[in-house]
């Protein structure tokens, strides 16, 4: 495909830059790199074409060229096309040398092995330095800009890879003593002085000779790359902050220099600034910055160098300087500035924050420097804003502020006033109160104006700003406080419109404020029943402020209200007050207005809400209330408060699914009247409220079991065996089906599933009501007779242990034996309810065993007993 | 100390998007950096849409600024400098310095070294200064001298090439964007060491006369009220300007401004950074000391070397004992209407000359005036019906007897919130009456420098002229039957 017109370029190039990320995921977006590359080499293209093409490629070569290998086979491309200009003038030389930085530098390529970097570099040094490295480079005419285009392009690569220029100190030294423009070649000479500062305390590469070596870094045609750091991860901030450079993070640990080494150092540093004045304000900023941070790595250099700058500095109030000056103070503190120069730092950033001769956002910035002003010796904890301790409010008085400031800086000067009123000092009383009074009356003008009718919402916001500024500041002083509180008040009174103001400052300040504003606003809206408008923010004032005390008042306004309120919206408004008494606790009264609201609003929503909000009050206790009220933590901040509150209540009101916190097993047995009873101990891992226990039998056994209702767990805390009586519809064992439903200590309320609890075949069995001592023989007799002929007869082999029978009666049978002869007869009758009856004898045990002939009225049972006389004998 | 982006973005109320991106540039090395240095807190630069959204919700621009939005409204929401944070996409791009000046939005995204979060100081931020500085440099190109829209979209058209120049990578090299266009347009004069950076590139013609022309502007700012707890303040800026048409590359210029006898010393002194040194005592000399008799008097002397536009060289404030026009000014609210009083006095001491002098009677947040009656001493009246607004020339001369006063009673219609703007200032019985006038040839001070206290250190001999003149800026005469907007007290006395 041939070159593109002039037209098409321009339309590819609007559509691209309208949204480059659209453009790129289109259909022509990968291609766009490389047209763009072809095209700068086409003669057909007008010059201007080309610079807007180029213009682009510095705007977004990641775009263009997003990995490493296509940047550099870019970067390669634009050289090759600065090769292979016609040595007449042109734009493009300049914009080229630009373009291949920028894509080398921002595509990740700059490094030893990439050739383009390799090409790249020593062209630009060339050109700094003023020597044509290739014969023909472009008329003479442009060698001056060129020389400061390289420059820049130097010092771009050099911030990207620290200690790039490291081997050319001593050249760039040279050149700024004798020719070149001045400006570019400080800017450079001073950063690649503080990298390799950096970079040197780490490698201990001898700097006393890099700052004295006159020759190239190119060594036998090669680039010389050991003094950079491999990596993005290292690259250094140019002006850390100070904080950092305290701690000795980013590299700029202070180390001490060799004597001549320091000399040199300094010899630099001084040489850099004598010439400050020649350059652009801003580019004089950038040197100090540089520098500054230069002088600050190196241990035991006092900082007295750039004192003969400040006076000149001081007396300018263009911004980058004085804060560049603000920077020295920081770094360098007293070692820089007495108190003397402080003061008058201080004096002249005053000055500056308020000259109608600087704009607006200059004021501001000065303003916020005064008040995070890096003293000598501050007192306050850091990073909080505070007045500096030598700035009196004599200098301020012009920096008060009034209401013909524009809100920001209103809000600023405001805050310096805070400060001064906070101060406590006995012999500034009056001068305290005068301020005092001050910014009340200021106050008092923001109030009005905020309650002006159909007035900017700026203005309710600027209003409430100061109050919030003054309520931080100020917490501590009823006499500032109480006037603004009542003023406030008198605000809603005018204004209902500003409720969600008020929420939200309620919300926001502490209870110095808050408490008091809360009660006068409950007062002024429950004093005034309004309709319509008025209502509705009425309502969202008192969701806000409704509590426990005063519910009397309340309550009559919100019934008052209540056949007002004939939309959804406000249905909804009225039941979030209810709502914030019920949180509160309720009371009688609320349950009345509830039942009426649950009859009579029009909207079926909300009755159903205050059906809700009635059945809730009438069955949850208090605390349990003001958690199912509470808002849920699982909610996400962005949705509609409707929606937060159903998931409040599903969160809080609903069961949760839980894992079980405790453990539950059958304890030994003990045999109490007519029925089996379970003994379960219970274990539980945390407090647990509220337990309900509940059963199932597998197949209906047994009658359906009753719950079991423990008011109190708490781990660690003995507990009484729980006792769980069986009714079983036969004699079998069974497995329960457990699951426990309780709260927890968060008022949740949770049901967990236990694993299923067995029931033995023994755990069923029942004695037989005793009969006296001598009648027993006989009475087992008949049993025994009474059994035949519906029952049955079996003969069962009991396996014993070394012990022989006794031990094995005692421990399992014991309850149930009538006549026993021990150690070698046994006669046991034992009832398995509901109706069934087990007879066993056991005689004439022998070594390992014992045979058993038993009778039982249950066929059923007969294997059921086969086994649990086979278990017995390894149980003991 | 680079910036990652620019934008110049206009304002335009009741239009769909309420603005358009004039203009912007992102610099994707420094945004390289930003990405290393801000590591985990990192928020990349958006595209120009959601940017331009962002931006005009967070300075309340956009037309929908109805009801109360709590990421913007809230009381605890304060910010106190033109540096923002923007929400886009669920994060939050901060440090973003903008501001909006005569309908457009100038704004930058400065590199921040460090981690953002928490946000570091704002001080120790160098690209905070240096983003304002760039933003100021584009705002001075775009609107000096200019005069219409057209030439408004010229100056736009020039941006990009002019930032190649004046910003090439994100670091500004010169805020002063007149000279990155000279700059453009090389020049084949080789040019010696030394050239000052802030300097154009291109050398004077030889031969040309050399003049020096000295400019000492004395602006009046002041306040009056007329209640017994109120002081009267005043306040004198002075702007010292200069334009110096020399030969040479480095020429030295020295001017000094001297005092008469008994002269009130020159005090909160600012001055260009082109001056070279500052006598000390010139620095401390503040107005919210105490004078002393050993106060420095003079003579001031500024050394400079001229660039090459005309600029001011300093700015002072002088205390004068007597305001030049005292004034007056009541307004009673009546049944139906306003009845107004103004009475204005010539301070003997003043030249009464002058090239222009009016008072402007403004009335705000009512309709317009439908019924007037007054009367006058001197001068004449203008009514602006529609804009509720009275003019009061009083013209070149105060009468022999130095007073004159107006009195009469205005009537207003219905206020329609279209065409009369809400004024947050006068409100209920704030009001107040503006002076503008100008004298020539005068200062109250007495305070000069003439042609033979300047001295140059060039080749040839420059003609040198100075003028002086006394203009009013902000000259308010407040309503004295209702509570002023400024409050100011004798605490500090």
């Amino acid at each position: 495909m041939g070159p593109l017109s002039r037209e098409a370029w321009a339309q590819r190039l609007a559509a691209f830059r309208a949204s480059p990320s659209a453009f790129m995921t289109g259909p022509k977006g990968e291609d766009l790199g490389r047209d763009l590359l072809n095209d700068l080499r086409s003669e057909k293209l007008s010059e201007q074409t080309k610079v807007s093409l180029l213009v682009l490629t510095l705007e977004y070569p990641v775009q263009l060229w997003p990995d490493a290998p296509a940047a550099e086979v870019a970067a390669t491309s634009l050289l090759d096309t600065l090769v292979l200009l016609p040595p007449r003038p042109s734009a493009l030389r300049r914009l080229l040398l630009l373009a291949a930085t920028t894509a080398l530098a921002a595509g990740g390529a700059l490094g030893p092995t990439s050739g383009a970097s390799c090409r790249l570099l020593p062209l630009l040094l060339g050109l700094a330095s003023g020597s044509n490295l290739e014969p023909g480079f472009g008329p003479t005419s442009e060698q001056r800009p060129l020389q400061a285009t390289a420059c820049e392009c130097l010092r771009e690569l050099e911030s990207c890879k620290p200690g790039l220029l490291g081997g050319t100190l001593g050249l760039l030294r040279g050149l700024l003593g004798q020719a070149g423009p001045v400006q570019p070649l400080s800017l450079l000479l001073a950063l690649a002085l503080r990298n390799i500062l950096v970079v040197q305390s780490r490698a201990g590469a001898g700097l006393q000779g890099l700052l004295m070596a006159g020759v190239s870094p190119i060594k036998g045609g090669l680039w010389d790359w050991t003094l950079v750091e491999e990596g993005d991860t290292h690259i250094q901030p140019q002006a850390p902050s100070w904080q950092a450079a305290e701690e000795g993070k980013h590299g700029l640990a202070a180390r001490e220099p060799h004597l001549e080494e320091a000399r040199e150092v300094r010899a630099a540093v001084a040489q850099l600034l004598d010439i400050t004045y020649l350059l652009t304000p801003v580019a004089q900023a950038q040197l100090l910055w540089l520098l500054g941070w230069a002088l600050r790595g190196l241990q035991g250099q006092p900082p007295a160098l750039f004192k003969p700058q400040l006076v000149r500095l001081l007396g300018t109030a263009q911004m980058t300087l004085l804060h560049a000056v603000l920077a020295l103070k920081a770094a360098f503190g007293e070692a820089l500035f007495t108190a003397q120069d402080e003061a008058l730092l201080l004096r002249r950033l005053t000055l500056a924050a308020q000259h109608p001769a600087l704009p607006p956002p200059t004021h501001l910035f000065y303003l916020h420097c005064l008040l995070n002003f890096p003293e000598n010796c501050p007192l306050g904890p850091e990073g909080e804003e505070a007045a500096p301790l030598l700035l009196r409010p004599q200098m301020c008085r012009g920096l008060l502020p009034s209401l013909l400031h524009d809100p920001m800086a209103l809000l600023a000067r405001l805050h310096l006033l805070c400060l001064f009123c906070a101060e406590e000092e006995e012999e500034e009383k009056d001068q305290v109160q005068s301020l005092q009074h001050s910014l009340e009356e200021l106050l008092a003008g923001l109030q009005q104006r905020a309650a002006l009718e159909g007035g900017p919402r700026a203005l309710a916001v600027l209003c409430f700003q100061a109050s919030y500024l003054v309520a931080h500041c100020l917490a501590r002083q009823p006499t500032v406080l109480t006037p603004l509180i009542h003023g406030l008040a008198q605000l809603y009174q005018a204004r209902p419109v500003l409720a969600p103001h008020f929420v939200d400052l309620l919300g926001q300040v502490r209870p110095e404020l808050g408490e008091p504003l809360r009660v006068l606003l409950r007062q002024e809206v429950v004093s005034r029943p309004g309709r319509d408008e008025a209502l509705r923010w009425h309502l969202q004032i008192l969701a806000k402020v409704a509590n426990g005390s005063d519910q009397c008042a309340t309550l009559s306004f919100l019934q008052a209200a209540a056949g007002h309120c004939t939309g959804w919206d406000l249905q909804q408004a009225l039941l979030r007050v209810c709502r914030a008494l019920l949180q509160a606790g309720g009371g009688d009264g609320l349950a009345d207005l509830l039942q009426v609201l649950a009859r009579q609003l029009e909207d079926p929503d909300g009755r159903d809400h205050a059906r809700l909000y009635y059945i809730l009050l009438a069955h949850l206790a208090r605390p349990k209330l003001g958690v199912a009220l509470a808002p849920s933590l699982a909610v996400p901040a962005l949705t509609s408060s409707l929606v937060a509150e159903n998931q409040g209540f599903a969160a809080a009101l609903m069961v949760q699914e839980a894992p079980a916190p405790m453990r539950l097993s059958v304890g030994s047995r003990e045999i109490k009247g007519p029925l089996p009873v379970l003994q379960l101990q219970v274990e539980v891992l945390e407090p647990v409220y509220s337990l309900e226990l509940r059963f199932r039998v597998e197949g209906q056994i047994y009658a359906p079991l009753e719950a079991i209702h423990v008011p109190c767990l708490c781990p660690n805390r003995p507990v009484r065996p729980l006792l769980l009586p069986l009714q079983p519809r036969r004699p079998a064992p069974a497995q329960l089906d457990v699951h426990a439903l309780y709260t927890t200590s968060t008022g949740l309320t949770c049901h967990a599933h236990l694993p299923p609890l067995s029931v033995n075949f023994a755990d069923l069995f029942l004695p037989f009501p005793q009969p006296p001592e001598g009648a027993r023989p006989g009475f087992f007799e008949e049993l025994w007779d009474s059994c035949l002929p519906k029952g049955t007869e079996s003969r069962v082999w009991c396996p014993l242990g070394p012990q022989g029978l006794e031990p094995l009666v005692s421990h399992h049978l014991r309850p149930f034996v009538v006549v026993a002869q021990p150690p070698t007869s046994y006669c046991i009758a034992i009832r398995l309810p509901p109706d069934s009856r087990l007879l066993m004898r056991l005689e004439g045990a022998q070594g390992d065993g014992a045979p058993v002939v038993l009778r039982t009225d249950d066929w059923a049972v007969l294997p059921l007993v086969g086994n649990y006389l086979r278990g017995l004998s390894a149980a003991v | 100390m680079a910036q990652r982006a620019v934008w110049l973005i206009s304002h335009q109320p009741r239009t769909a998007l309420c603005g358009t991106v004039r203009f912007s540039r992102r610099y994707p090395t420094v945004e390289k950096r930003a990405r290393v240095f801000n590591g985990t807190s990192y928020v990349s630069i958006p595209e120009d849409g959601p940017f331009l959204k962002a931006l005009l919700f967070e300075l309340r621009l956009l037309d929908d600024d109805k009801g109360f939005v709590e990421i913007r409204d809230s009381c605890s929401h304060i910010n106190k400098t033109s540096i923002y944070g923007l929400p886009i996409g669920g994060e939050e791009l901060w440090p973003v310095v903008a501001f909006l000046k005569n309908g457009m939005i100038y704004a930058c995204v400065p590199l921040v070294e460090q981690i953002l979060s928490p946000r570091p100081p704002l001080i120790s931020i160098s690209g905070i200064s240096q983003g304002f500085e760039l933003l100021f440099g584009i705002q001075d190109f775009l609107y000096s001298g200019q005069k219409s829209d057209t030439e408004l979209n010229t100056k736009l058209s020039l941006l990009p090439d002019l930032l190649l120049q004046a910003c090439p990578f994100g670091t500004l090299l010169d805020a002063n964007l007149q000279n990155s266009l000279d700059n453009i347009h090389f020049t084949s004069v080789p040019q010696p060491q030394k050239q000052p950076a802030w300097k154009a590139g291109t050398c004077k013609k030889i031969g040309k006369t050399m003049e020096i022309i000295i400019q000492l502007t004395k602006e009046v700012q002041s306040t009056f009220f007329d209640q017994h707890d109120l002081s009267v303040p005043w306040n004198f800026n002075y702007r010292f300007k200069c334009a110096c048409d020399l030969e040479g590359i480095m020429p030295n210029v020295t001017i000094s401004l001297s005092l008469p006898t008994n002269g009130s010393p020159l005090q909160d002194v600012l001055v260009h950074p082109c001056v070279t040194s500052l006598d000390s005592a010139i620095l401390t000399s503040s107005s919210t000391d105490t004078m002393d008799d050993s106060a420095f008097s003079g003579p001031y002397k500024f050394p400079f070397t001229p660039p090459l536009e005309s600029f001011n060289l300093c700015y002072y404030t002088s205390q004068v004992p007597v305001p030049p026009i005292l004034g007056f000014y009541q307004v009673k609210e009546e049944e139906t209407h306003l009845r107004i009083t103004v009475n204005l006095k010539l301070h003997e001491s003043v030249k009464n000359n002058f090239e222009f002098c009016e008072a402007h009677i403004p009335f705000y947040n009512r309709g317009p005036i439908t019924h007037l009656e007054y009367k006058v001493s001197f001068g004449q009246l203008e009514v602006f019906r529609e804009k509720g607004l009275l003019i009061w020339t009083i013209g070149q001369k105060f009468p022999k007897s130095m007073e004159i006063n107006l009195s009469g009673t205005v009537a207003f219609g219905r206020k329609s919130h279209e065409k009369q703007p809400f004024d947050p200032v006068c409100i209920r019985g704030t009001a107040y009456v503006k002076l503008h006038f100008k004298i020539l040839d005068y200062t109250l001070t007495g305070c000069y420098a003439d042609q033979h206290s300047v001295q140059v250190f060039a080749s040839g001999k420059p003609k040198i002229s100075a003028y002086r003149k006394l203009i009013s800026s902000d000259y308010y005469i407040w309503n004295s039957k209702a509570s002023a907007p400024i409050i100011y007290r004798k605490f500090y006395v």
